[in-house]
């Protein structure tokens, strides 16, 4: 059973339809990437998955439960998580809070506890902690953690946001243009991060502009176009796809 | 070495309760003992304010008009309906609370501008009931003669007594907020400060959050209008004019907002140091206080303090 299994999800604004009935599905351990030329609908079509707009059509089905329409907080804590196209870290505070933040549907500490049951109230929040520093040890980051998210360099906090949306323990992680921004080599270093995730376990969705980025990352690729979902295939197949290229000549060159 | 700054935390903190305790050993002159008193109840207010503005972001400025439902519940219970100070305290507090939430429930989706306008709007009524409502709250002349408060057979009487007490819920108040800010909820709270869509993705319940901040400040609003009720012994609508709510602001941002909890007393000991110094100047006391907050601000726009500003 496929992890994500979205059916002909539709978001309207008015007259304008931005995602037009997209079908997809994402298996366990996989990631699947989706490119498309500005304005396709790739970040919308996001956006109404995870619950930042309400789909007018269709159905969002994760994890075989039918998820379409909840709220954003909802479906994250059903384990979604994702990063934004324009960074959104919290930047007045620190790395180690910012990460913390991300884990806050993990950290079961009701709220009555904190009077009641203050030691185990306590105990949860330095299990978290612990969780919290290993998973900056892991991206790299631990030696900042006291730092101000917005004193790291840009390329730091596009990993911090990523390391956010992992601290959830996401079964599925959506990362939108990750890589905006970022020279080659900086490039680089994100597709070695996220396909070593990916062996790790992470099932993952990709936004991106950039091809080479792409294919190398992706198991499998979807191509969407003025809202609707054009083609899919392994990335061997769309770059061979005079379809495809077309669709992109249009725009922008062909690399 | 984490332990250790934390321990040291502690004491520092062990040390200056223990200071304050021993003020009024030293401290007999009933007019200082007079002001200890006003910060106090500053204090409490903007521990509360502290957290619906410097961590959760939400600019009220009606902070008076729940100080004045706490004032008015503990008045009203304690010379009509015979009660003692510690229930119409628990009263003030949990009516605080729940005009806290009512408030805050229909606000929880609006945008910052137009809380602002709504909390302002809130106070104004607020103020006006209290000044027209005349069977029930004597309008201006205020409800007067507010018995002595008893806690447990022990009769507060002196300044000395009410500064105790005052003390007391002080300490009360910063050991619970800072039980909460140093858990997910504060952490929660400072990301809705922050950005709220990225916070609603991180599966926090937004408005909810919200809510929580807000009432919860409130409900500590309420506690020191208990406390000026029977310290005044009168309540009238004059002191939870508009004037009063934009003061606490005030103290909050010279002092400083958000994680250093303690950063907003600062502003609370310039802002009334300043009023009583300046006391003989009358109007251009505003005049100066304005001054003092241009000042801090272009200075250290974070508080004196403060460790966050406001996003730029």
């Amino acid at each position: 059973m496929p992890i994500l299994d979205t059916r002909d999800v539709t978001k309207q604004f008015g007259g304008l339809v931005a995602v037009n009935q997209v079908s997809m599905t994402v298996n366990k351990n996989e990631i699947v990437g989706i490119i498309g030329p500005n304005g396709a609908g790739k970040t919308s079509f996001i956006n109404a998955l995870t619950g930042i707009y309400k789909p007018t059509g269709g159905q969002v089905l994760f994890q075989g439960k039918d998820i379409t329409g909840f709220p954003a907080y909802k479906i994250a804590k059903h384990g979604i998580a994702r990063t934004f196209q324009n960074l959104r870290v919290f930047s007045n505070i620190s790395v180690l809070e910012n990460v913390l933040i991300g884990a806050h549907c993990r950290i079961d500490n009701p709220f009555h506890h904190i009077f009641l049951r203050p030691l185990r109230s306590k105990k949860i929040e330095q299990q978290a902690y612990a969780k919290v520093i290993a998973l900056l040890k892991n991206v790299g980051l631990e030696e900042k953690k006291e730092s101000l998210a917005k004193n790291l360099s840009y390329g730091e906090q596009r990993t911090l946001e990523i390391c956010r949306a992992l601290a959830s323990d996401p079964e599925l992680l959506i990362l939108d243009e990750p890589c905006a921004g970022m020279n080659s080599a900086e490039m680089d270093t994100l597709a070695d991060f996220v396909k070593k995730l990916r062996d790790d376990g992470q099932t993952i969705v990709v936004i991106e502009h950039n091809m080479c980025f792409m294919m190398a990352v992706s198991d499998r690729i979807i191509v969407m176009t003025e809202g609707a979902k054009f083609r899919e295939g392994t990335p061997a197949e769309i770059r061979n796809d005079l379809e495809v290229q077309k669709v992109y000549l249009g725009e922008q060159e062909v690399e | 070495m984490m332990m250790d700054s934390k321990k040291r935390k502690w004491l520092l903190l062990g040390g200056l309760i223990a200071c304050l305790l021993l003020v009024p050993m030293f401290v007999t002159d009933i007019y200082i003992l007079s002001i200890l008193n006003v910060m106090v109840v500053y204090s409490i207010l903007c521990l509360g304010l502290n957290l619906i503005l410097g961590f959760t972001g939400l600019l009220s400025l009606g902070h008076a008009a729940f100080y004045g439902i706490g004032a008015y519940t503990t008045a009203i219970l304690m010379t009509r309906y015979d009660f003692g100070f510690v229930a119409a305290f628990c009263a003030s507090a949990v009516l605080a609370l729940v005009a806290g939430i009512v408030i805050a429930i229909p606000t929880r989706k609006v945008r910052g501008d137009y809380f602002c306008l709504i909390t302002l709007a809130f106070g104004e009524i607020f103020r006006l009931v209290a000044t027209s409502w005349i069977e029930f709250t004597r309008g201006a002349m205020g409800i007067v003669r507010i018995p002595m408060p008893k806690i447990f057979g022990i009769a507060i009487v002196t300044e000395a007594h009410f500064y105790y007490l005052g003390l007391g819920i002080l300490i009360v108040t910063y050991l619970t907020i800072k039980a909460i800010t140093d858990t997910r909820y504060g952490r929660a709270f400072i990301a809705i400060r922050e950005d709220e869509l990225a916070a609603d993705t991180m599966g926090i319940n937004t408005p909810i959050y919200k809510i929580m901040a807000f009432s919860i400040g409130c409900l500590f609003a309420g506690m020191a209008g208990s406390f000026l009720a029977v310290y005044q012994t009168v309540v009238t609508p004059s002191n939870f004019r508009l004037e009063e709510s934009c003061l606490m602001i005030i103290m909050v941002i010279v002092g400083g907002m958000g994680r250093n909890l303690l950063a907003p007393l600062a502003g609370v000991i310039v802002m009334t140091v300043a009023t009583e110094v300046f006391r003989s100047t009358a109007e251009y006391r505003m005049l100066i206080i304005g001054l003092i907050m241009i000042l801090v601000l272009l200075l250290r726009p974070q508080g004196i303090f403060g460790s966050s500003s406001f996003k730029s």
